[in-house]
């Protein structure tokens, strides 16, 4: 049965073809499974009844979970869903990416889409080409995983038909195969309804809002450093994540960075980077999708000698490495704001602020890695 | 044998004529009078920077020793510890040359330079030094604050290094703190010598444990507390120059003073063990006359000391470089070009 699969490859077959013939068979009401930034989903024209009766006979056992759709901006996000203050900040934050937000639903979908209390699961991939075959349907598609039910993630094609039944294998239309993913978790998903937002599914991206902790010591400024990064290590070799260090001269900036260190099993010692500009460790975890392919780094940086920052990180050819998904320890980072500015699309900026108290060794750390700055 | 030098580990791009421990030519890009072509020098500190210098950079030096490519016997450069990038740009003239030329290649740790600064000799091969090992040094610069412990050419153990700040940077930190401008080394060396230097007691650091490492971010943390204390609104220009003369003198004691207790204690760990006669005092950081006049004190009664032997080896430069090849070109201890990387971390 499997040679009857109308299988195209992303790696021989040009993005306009594919985005046709996939928004063809999803408006004549078919399947079809596409890749996304963390597993293969499968997608059905979320509006067409017929389309979502076919896709719940795929998805077995299912017994009312929501679906959740893609689309592609968050102007279609709102003719579908409420989004609210909460939900557009994530919108805004943190979409396209691996982010599921469940907001109320407008009751515009097919039955079977949004959940019995009338919630919806709303994503924007950050994946060009499933975002520009929404874009042509005009309509928002199901971004469910491509796996049947509590089987596998699917990461290749093989991981789904592998786990498929016959009489399943025929319910799929097309498959667009663009080989192996990165092992990233599914997207995580959170509830916005409430007006606050509750992580109802922990995927790679962790929510956390601006918070203020006080230290006492180097080692506690060194142990929030470690805590901070454990959250974001899933994104080596995928995203950078930059560390935007502001504080004044001995605030603990570089015991800040000693900490994400340690964490990322850098056994050499940190120093301060001050004279050098930029040092280099080569980042010693298993964790993260390319971990071991892709070598990824901490780049512990400082402008503070610098008399421009921009064209000095220019000439460091920083632009590139940050599309790398490297870990990034700037200190004086509010001397970057123009270069922070101008990665904010690719990379994920958290800002620690170090600040004195009144009291000597006490320190106020303010991390933002919820809002961008 | 003629070397020719490369150093490009962080700021400066600096080229070398060496011949033995004789030093030809040492052009240093900050010391260099441009060609009109770059308006005088561009303070940068990254790649472009040097790559628009190193051509130029070569020359200078060779016309300087009044030396020709074929006349080489070597090419030596810095394979770390430095700024990647920077040095990347060293790495790749060097292969370049060498290649060119047909002459071996030759790979060496800008801190082993460092030492060497104290051996190497003008033209006519003044002065002649000769050390006896083992031997202790003590590099300090912007970057570095490490105790070494040489017991040959070519053998180097680090018993000491520093935590966090190397010290010239805390001196470049107190400076910035006291609104001295950049580098601040020379200028808080300058104002600590009208200064009282017991006016604010710092504490000495790392004095708690007898090991022989460094730290000097606490130091500058405490001068920072002071100065916002003492350096308060409303006070008269007299008044404030006062204070800052006295907190530059006060600071400068503790840094020089934590400098000569680890390096005690570094001699007499070791004394159980080697008979140590001669001390190597090196790095930007060892052109501070105050520390000088302090080790002299201390150590000149029992150990010989050995400074860089002129103005232009203190900081980053070629010559160093040089000098210290000659002693791996003796062995024949070649780097294929093709198996050359910068090193950015590198550790004697």
């Amino acid at each position: 049965m499997q040679n009857m699969l109308k299988v195209v490859k992303t790696s021989d077959t040009s993005a306009e073809e594919i985005i046709n013939q996939a928004s063809q068979v999803l408006i004549s009401g078919g399947l079809v499974i596409f890749p996304t930034e963390t597993v293969y989903g499968i997608g059905a024209l979320a509006t067409e009844q017929k389309a979502i009766d076919k896709l719940l006979s795929y998805k077995t056992r299912r017994e009312g979970k929501p679906l959740s759709i893609a689309v592609d901006s968050i102007q279609m996000a709102e003719e579908y869903v409420e989004v609210n203050d909460t939900a557009r900040n994530l919108y805004e934050n943190f979409l396209p990416g691996p982010i599921t937000v469940v907001s109320k639903g407008k009751h515009k979908v097919a039955n079977g889409v949004e959940s019995e209390s009338g919630t919806l699961g709303v994503r924007i991939p950050d994946y060009e080409l499933v975002r520009d075959i929404v874009k042509k349907i005009g309509k928002p598609m199901t971004a469910t995983s491509a796996n049947a039910s509590y089987k596998k993630k699917p990461y290749t094609i093989d991981d789904i038909l592998n786990n498929l039944s016959d009489k399943q294998k025929n319910l799929i239309d097309l498959i667009i195969d663009a080989g192996t993913l990165p092992k990233r978790e599914p997207s995580t998903v959170v509830d916005t309804t409430g007006g606050g937002e509750t992580v109802l599914r922990q995927g790679d991206v962790r929510l956390t809002k601006v918070r203020e902790t006080l230290t006492e010591s180097g080692e506690q400024t060194q142990e929030l450093g470690r805590e901070l990064i454990q959250k974001y290590k899933h994104y080596l070799g995928y995203k950078s994540v930059v560390l935007a260090l502001e504080g004044e001269l001995g605030a603990g900036k570089t015991e800040f960075t000693k900490g994400v260190a340690r964490e990322l099993g850098i056994k050499e010692p940190v120093l301060s980077p001050t004279f050098i500009v930029e040092k280099e460790y080569r980042i010693e975890t298993t964790e993260g999708s390319y971990a071991g392919e892709k070598k990824p780094m901490l780049y512990h940086l400082d402008t503070w000698r610098m008399t421009e920052v921009e064209p000095e990180f220019e000439a460091l050819g920083l632009l590139d490495r940050v599309s790398e998904g490297h870990v990034f320890s700037i200190e004086w980072a509010d001397r970057a704001t123009e270069f922070l500015e101008k990665i904010s699309d690719t990379a994920i900026i958290v800002w620690i602020k170090i600040e004195h108290t009144d009291k000597e060794n006490e320190r106020k750390i303010t991390i933002s890695d919820f809002t961008k700055k | 044998m003629k070397i020719l030098a490369i150093d490009t580990s962080c700021d400066e791009t600096s080229v070398a004529i060496t011949e033995g421990t004789r030093i030809l030519s040492n052009k240093i890009s900050s010391q260099i009078e441009f060609h009109k072509k770059w308006g005088g020098v561009v303070p940068s500190i990254a790649r472009t920077m040097h790559q628009e210098n190193i051509e130029y950079v070569v020359k200078e030096a060779l016309r300087g020793a009044k030396t020709e490519l074929e006349d080489l016997d070597a090419v030596a450069v810095t394979q770390g510890p430095g700024l990647a990038i920077a040095l990347e740009v060293g790495i790749r003239k060097a292969k370049e040359i060498s290649v060119q030329i047909g002459k071996p290649l030759i790979a060496i740790n800008h801190m082993e330079g460092h030492i060497y600064s104290t051996l190497a000799q003008n033209k006519s091969g003044n002065p002649k030094i000769t050390y006896e090992f083992p031997l202790l040094a003590l590099l300090v610069s912007g970057g570095h604050t490490e105790l070494v412990l040489m017991k040959d050419h070519g053998n180097y153990k680090i018993i000491g290094r520093t935590l966090d700040d190397a010290v010239g940077e805390a001196y470049d930190k107190v400076a910035r703190m006291l609104e001295l401008g950049y580098p601040g080394g020379p200028i808080i060396e300058k104002l600590a010598k009208e200064g009282n230097q017991d006016a604010f007691p710092f504490p000495i650091p790392m004095m708690k444990t007898r090991s022989c490492d460094f730290s000097y971010s606490g130091l500058k943390t405490s001068v920072l507390y002071l100065t916002q204390k003492v350096l308060t609104e409303g006070l008269t220009k007299t008044e404030k120059k006062k204070i800052i003369i006295d907190v530059a003198a006060s600071f400068q004691k503790s840094a020089i003073e934590s400098l000569v207790r680890k390096t005690q204690i570094a001699l007499e760990d070791l004394g159980e063990e080697f008979e140590i006669k001669d001390i190597i005092l090196a790095g930007g950081v060892s052109a501070n006359l105050a520390l000088r006049k302090e080790f002299r004190k201390v150590f000149a009664e029992n150990y010989r000391l050995h400074y860089p032997t002129n103005k232009k080896l203190y900081g980053d430069n070629a010559a160093m470089i040089g000098v210290a090849a000659y002693h791996h070109l003796e062995k024949d201890d070649f780097t294929q070009p093709i198996d050359l990387e910068r090193l950015p971390n590198l550790s004697l």
